[in-house]
């Protein structure tokens, strides 16, 4: 059988495919692809200033990996991001979807709450730390104070000051703004259930827990990897909310250094600031995107797998 | 009106509007028969944005004198100053005037190609001090910087607290204990002071207060030429000396961050702030007016010979490529007269500027800060010089050897080490 593109009658397609895709291809590849490509090139030289001139082949990788100070800050910043990575995980999940199943209820005030419940996202990320900060700041800040005031004096803490505790605080404050994100995708995956299928359960008897367990969460396993996918991106490329908690540093003493710090640090500080020069610092960066895509795709092979044992199921 | 000619009739208007909209400018600026001669733009950037108003107010009185130039201040914070002047200069879209740090991070620049060599352009920076100079100058005697101005370190304090106490201004190092723990026990915050960043305790309570402890500059010297090491007794013991302070720190210390700092002693929370003379400004801002005092590093004994922290610490430089705009050089021309540095410090009390001239520090706690200087030897920030050209460089390492030895995570000693131990790893001096 002859396969033709071309419509009886009419040219060729490809002419016209070539005309809607090529500017796209060229604006992807000049903006983005490009961009990488060279940033990856540069981690191949050395140098100071903005413009590395000496070639090191993969040198500042090596370095990276095995040498002082720079795999101390290296696996450091990737136990930190680790860590990182697995509250706000947790706590967006777990909430977002809890959140999800009562604000899908019927009830009074329900839509309200589902708007309200987006507004932390729309703020920028400083204010959000800023006002974290604010909150927390031992002297004048009210979270101690409330705990004070409640007579829970014992529990109160420099928070941001213990290497112990600012990871998971800085963590707790990316999960309250981005809840709402999360929020959102599984009330939209709740909603999409066919009421059928709740309907049934009902009339099965299904407790609320077990209407939660057999009907909704296998619905939502898809998304339950989106929106997985999502954080792991955004906390491996994390930046703005250490830079306004904790500043560049990652205080205290590295202890909220994550690799968008790390990079920021590397990349365009001067030595005498904890900078390591454009090289070192694209030779970070190139590595982030490395893991990044890594753990997309393993996020993406776990998910596939479970949506396809539930959907068995 | 058919509906033809009523489109017509909008795109007519519309166009006759755009036209206007876009000749305006030159049709009726002119109506009066003068027009405004063109006003050459130039920025001038600086990691205080503590500044800007008073920053206007010296460009004003330069802009007065050269009413074809619009100078701009735009200064960029602090700890992402280097970064984005760096970014911004390298993209060739940077400020025509930046502020350039001292020693190694300034040379970097210069290095780097960022900066114009400024000898030939300002022949007069020849007779600035030398020892300023050599901060902002090459090995083979190139100037990239107009070697401006010096901060000093030391001890600020509330007058109002220390009367009410009825207490006098320390000498000694047993004396200032002596008055914190009277502070403290009547209990009173006794220093403004946060442990969570790195800089203030490596560059205002180390260097500042520790030169008395480690032998100053004599002492640095020693270091800088490997004669001595930071693991050795005088270096440790400035360590230790900077932990005793500790119990006199705010609770939860390890949380408070610099701004607050500056906020908990400005609005007159705390009796004492150990800080560097660029914050008179800061604190008078916060209104702490006739109260706010300031005496110098304690000394160990009573007669030592005050080892003080007068460090090199802002200069002027031109940004690649402005080495012909006349503009940016008359400014620059500027900025290297008397009549700069004498409004500068007008504005800004706490810097004092190594241009020579003479001048009238009317300012009494800046005139405190530089009679001190007086009867003292001179020195600048610990590892600022050389020590810190290499990662890891010797700022960043005090920075965190500190924070974790306030943590009480490390000991005096094991922070002494530690930083030796980084610097051994590339500092020449220490590798033999």
């Amino acid at each position: 059988m002859n396969h033709t593109t071309s419509i009886p009658g009419t040219r060729s397609v490809w002419p016209m495919i070539a005309l809607f895709t090529v500017p796209a291809f060229l604006i992807y590849g000049r903006f983005l692809l490009l961009p990488i490509i060279q940033s990856i090139g540069v981690s191949f030289y050395s140098g100071p200033g903005m413009n590395p001139s000496e070639f090191v082949g993969f040198d500042n990788y090596r370095n990276l990996f095995t040498r002082a100070p720079y795999n101390v800050r290296f696996w450091n910043a990737l136990r930190n991001n680790l860590i990182f990575f697995a509250i706000v995980m947790v706590i967006q999940n777990a909430f977002g979807f809890f959140m999800a199943v009562l604000l899908t209820r019927p009830g009074k005030g329900v839509h309200t709450m589902r708007i309200l419940s987006f507004l932390p996202t729309t703020l920028s990320v400083i204010v959000v730390g800023f006002l974290f900060n604010m909150i927390l700041n031992p002297t004048w800040g009210i979270f101690n104070e409330m705990l004070r005031i409640i007579g829970l004096e014992q529990f109160i803490h420099p928070w941001l000051g213990d290497p112990k505790t600012a990871l998971p605080i800085v963590s707790i404050a990316v999960s309250w703004q981005f809840l709402g994100e999360s929020i959102l995708f599984y009330t939209a995956g709740i909603d999409s259930i066919s009421p059928e299928i709740l309907e049934a359960g009902k009339i099965d008897g299904v407790s609320f827990f077990q209407e939660i367990w057999h009907l909704i969460l296998p619905s939502l396993v898809p998304i339950i990897g989106i929106v997985t996918i999502m954080i792991f991106v955004g906390d491996f490329t994390q930046f703005d909310i250490v830079y306004a908690m904790t500043t560049t540093r990652g205080n205290p003493a590295y202890g909220t250094d994550i690799f968008g710090s790390l990079f920021y640090r590397a990349a365009f500080q001067s030595p005498s600031r904890g900078g390591w020069g454009l090289g070192m610092g694209a030779t970070v960066s190139t590595i982030m995107s490395l893991m990044v895509f890594l753990g997309v795709s393993f996020w993406l092979f776990i998910f596939n797998r479970q949506k396809k044992r539930f959907f068995q199921d | 009106m058919s509906m033809r000619r009523m489109v017509r009739k909008a795109g007519v208007i519309l166009v006759a509007a755009t036209v206007l909209c876009a000749t305006g400018g030159t049709l009726f600026a002119g109506g009066s028969g003068e027009r405004r001669p063109a006003q050459e733009e130039i920025t001038f950037t600086s990691w205080r944005t503590e500044d800007i108003q008073r920053m206007q107010r010296i460009n004003r009185v330069f802009m007065e004198e050269n009413p074809d130039i619009r100078v701009i201040f735009s200064p960029v914070s602090d700890q992402e100053y280097d970064a984005q002047m760096q970014a911004a200069i390298g993209a060739g879209v940077g400020a025509e005037i930046v502020f350039v740090r001292s020693y190694d991070p300034g040379r970097v620049l210069y290095d780097s190609d960022l900066l114009e060599p400024l000898n030939q352009l300002l022949p007069q920076l020849e007779s600035f001090p030398p020892a300023a100079i050599d901060a902002w100058g090459t090995e083979e005697g190139t100037i990239y910087a107009i070697p401006f101005v010096g901060v000093t370190h030391g001890v600020y304090y509330n007058k109002g607290i220390f009367r009410k106490h009825n207490l006098s201004v320390p000498r000694t190092w047993d004396e200032f204990i002596q008055v914190s723990r009277t502070l403290k026990e009547q209990g009173e915050t006794v220093f403004a002071q946060g442990t969570q960043e790195g800089w203030p305790l490596y560059e205002v309570i180390y260097s500042g207060l520790g030169a008395n402890f480690y032998g100053g500059e004599a002492a640095r010297q020693k270091l800088l030429k490997g004669e001595m090491r930071l693991t050795d007794r005088p270096f440790v013991r400035a360590f230790e000396k900077a932990l005793e302070l500790e119990e006199f720190f705010p609770r939860d210390h390890s949380a408070i961050d610099y701004v607050s700092m500056q906020q908990m002693f400005g609005t007159g929370n705390a009796a004492m702030f150990i800080g560097g003379s660029w914050e008179i400004g800061i604190f008078e801002d916060l209104g702490l007016g006739d109260d706010l005092g300031w005496f110098p590093p304690p000394v160990e004994r009573v007669g030592d010979r005050l080892q003080y922290c007068f460090h090199v610490d802002a200069g002027i430089g031109l940004s690649r490529g402005n080495s012909g705009n006349a503009a940016a050089l008359s400014y620059l021309e500027w900025a290297s007269t008397p009549e700069f540095a004498q409004l500068f410090m007008n504005e800004l009390p706490g810097f004092f500027a190594y241009t020579p001239g003479n001048y009238d520090l009317n300012h009494p706690v800046a005139s405190k800060m530089i009679d001190a200087a007086q009867d003292a030897d001179l020195t600048v920030r610990t590892v600022w010089q050389h020590l810190s050209a290499q990662v890891p460089s010797g700022n960043e390492l005090m920075e965190e050897a500190l924070i974790l030895m306030y943590n009480k995570a490390i000991s005096p000693q094991e922070a002494a080490a530690k930083v030796q131990n980084g610097l051994n790893s590339w500092y020449p001096a220490f590798r033999n």
